[in-house]
């Protein structure tokens, strides 16, 4: 048995649950996973007998059990300190928590008419009244990261941190209703697209047998 | 080490920015306050100065900007270890991030509901609380319960010394006061151990000397 065990939702629509599930696979962490389909009777039950949580995602290590993806990607961090899931420089790293506490508890009109589905057709659909100025809030924090700390890589702090993880739901968001993207944006999306942990992520969203989501929802 | 300024909101209704104003507190790190009052002209403008969220608080450190409570709070923690912001053991630690965390992004029927307003004489919600916001309290008082149950012995708080845990909890405990929320013995002692410490009370005084009045967060 594998020494780390993930419990998520469903690969399509669980946005959460993509966080540290990509994090882990961008790690080379060898885990098992264990996904407990959302939106059922039984969800509530099922959650709470095989994860021991109230919620999604959800990491066994040992007896430990941790919850809340920046908890569980802070959890990380700590272990596999040379790895650098937050970036090296303080700053830069107070920057990079800065921007994922506030994807965690924010940008909410935008995630409510985005919402993630990766079963969705890619084509563009304009965002309203607040959602329209949060995505462009994410574009310009992608944008600044990029220029002051991404010299080394493609990515928001140039390697892969836990900053992209959390913004991982929002690339896939830009990909599916953005249409025509500006370069840069389009560029870090490609970016984080082409990571072996997303097209791993996609692949199983693909397989999945469940109904839900539909297309156009 | 740079010198902390925290730019907060009105005391009397922030509850983002009571959490990093209590821990720098209570784990003695100075700083100069800027009370930047929440919803009267010009706000928005004095708050883009700060921060590009347009929210509150934000840390400024030398060059450094900081925003979002937990960030903060994270920052701190790092810059100073010998203090011990989060709770000492790797396991205690995931739980208190955990806990922490759900709090930071979650509990939507309470906050609403409820909002933080310490001038508020303590009565409870003349429109009664909903299921939603029951299931939101039940949910915390097991929090609660289940932290000081496993890391609780060494003092009156969540992980036993007082926590960054506790300082994202401290609008909670108001809440549950302000709005008069029935709650467990086992929640009421937590609670009063927050209410007493030096930081919450002289938050209170602060937001006490207050004049401003935010409509919105004056519910019966």
């Amino acid at each position: 048995m594998a020494e780390f065990h993930l419990f998520i939702g469903n690969k399509c629509f669980s946005s959460w649950s993509l966080r540290p599930w990509i994090a882990m696979k961008q790690l080379d962490l060898p885990f098992e996973e264990t996904v407990i389909r959302l939106r059922q009777p039984d969800t509530k039950a099922n959650i709470r007998a095989l994860a021991r949580s109230e919620k999604l995602p959800c990491l066994h290590h040992g007896r430990r059990v941790i919850w809340e993806s920046i908890a569980i990607l802070e959890y990380l961090a700590e272990l596999f300190a040379d790895a650098h899931l937050w970036p090296k420089d303080q700053d830069a790293r107070a920057l990079a928590r800065s921007m994922s506490a506030e994807m965690h508890a924010g940008f909410l009109e935008f995630r409510q008419q985005w919402g993630m589905n990766l079963r969705r057709k890619k084509s563009p659909k304009p965002l309203e009244g607040a959602a329209r100025d949060q995505a462009k809030r994410i574009e310009d924090y992608w944008r600044r990261m990029r220029a002051s700390f991404g010299g080394g890589g493609p990515f928001l702090f140039g390697h892969f941190t836990a900053a992209d993880a959390m913004y991982a739901p929002v690339v896939s968001r830009f990909d599916t209703y953005g249409g025509t993207l500006s370069p840069d944006t389009r560029a870090y999306c490609d970016a984080v697209l082409a990571t072996d942990g997303m097209r791993q992520w996609y692949a199983g969203a693909a397989a999945e047998p469940w109904p839900e989501p539909s297309p156009d929802e | 080490m740079a010198n902390f300024t925290l730019a907060i909101a009105n005391k009397n209704y922030s509850s983002w920015s009571l959490r990093a104003w209590m821990a720098m507190r209570e784990f003695d790190i100075p700083f100069a306050e800027e009370v930047i009052p929440l919803d009267v002209a010009q706000t928005k403008t004095k708050i883009a100065r700060h921060s590009g969220a347009g929210r509150l608080p934000v840390l400024h450190h030398g060059e450094v900007r900081v925003w979002e409570s937990l960030a903060i709070l994270e920052y701190l923690a790092e810059l100073f270890p010998g203090k011990a912001m989060w709770p000492k053991s790797r396991a205690a630690r995931a739980m208190a991030r955990a806990v922490a965390n759900e709090m930071h992004a979650g509990f939507q029927a309470l906050r609403n509901a409820c909002p933080m307003n310490l001038r508020r004489p303590h009565r409870p919600l003349a429109a009664g609380l909903s299921e939603e916001v029951l299931a939101n309290v039940a949910r915390i008082e097991r929090l609660w319960k289940d932290c000081r149950a496993a890391y609780g012995k060494g003092g009156p708080f969540l992980f036993g010394k007082f926590t960054i845990a506790d300082a994202m909890y401290a609008p909670v405990v108001t809440r549950f006061e302000t709005y008069v929320i029935p709650v467990s013995r086992a929640s009421r002692d937590y609670m009063d151990a927050l209410i007493a410490t030096q930081s919450f009370r002289d938050w209170k005084e602060g937001a006490a000397k207050e004049k401003w009045i935010i409509a919105a967060d004056e519910v019966a």
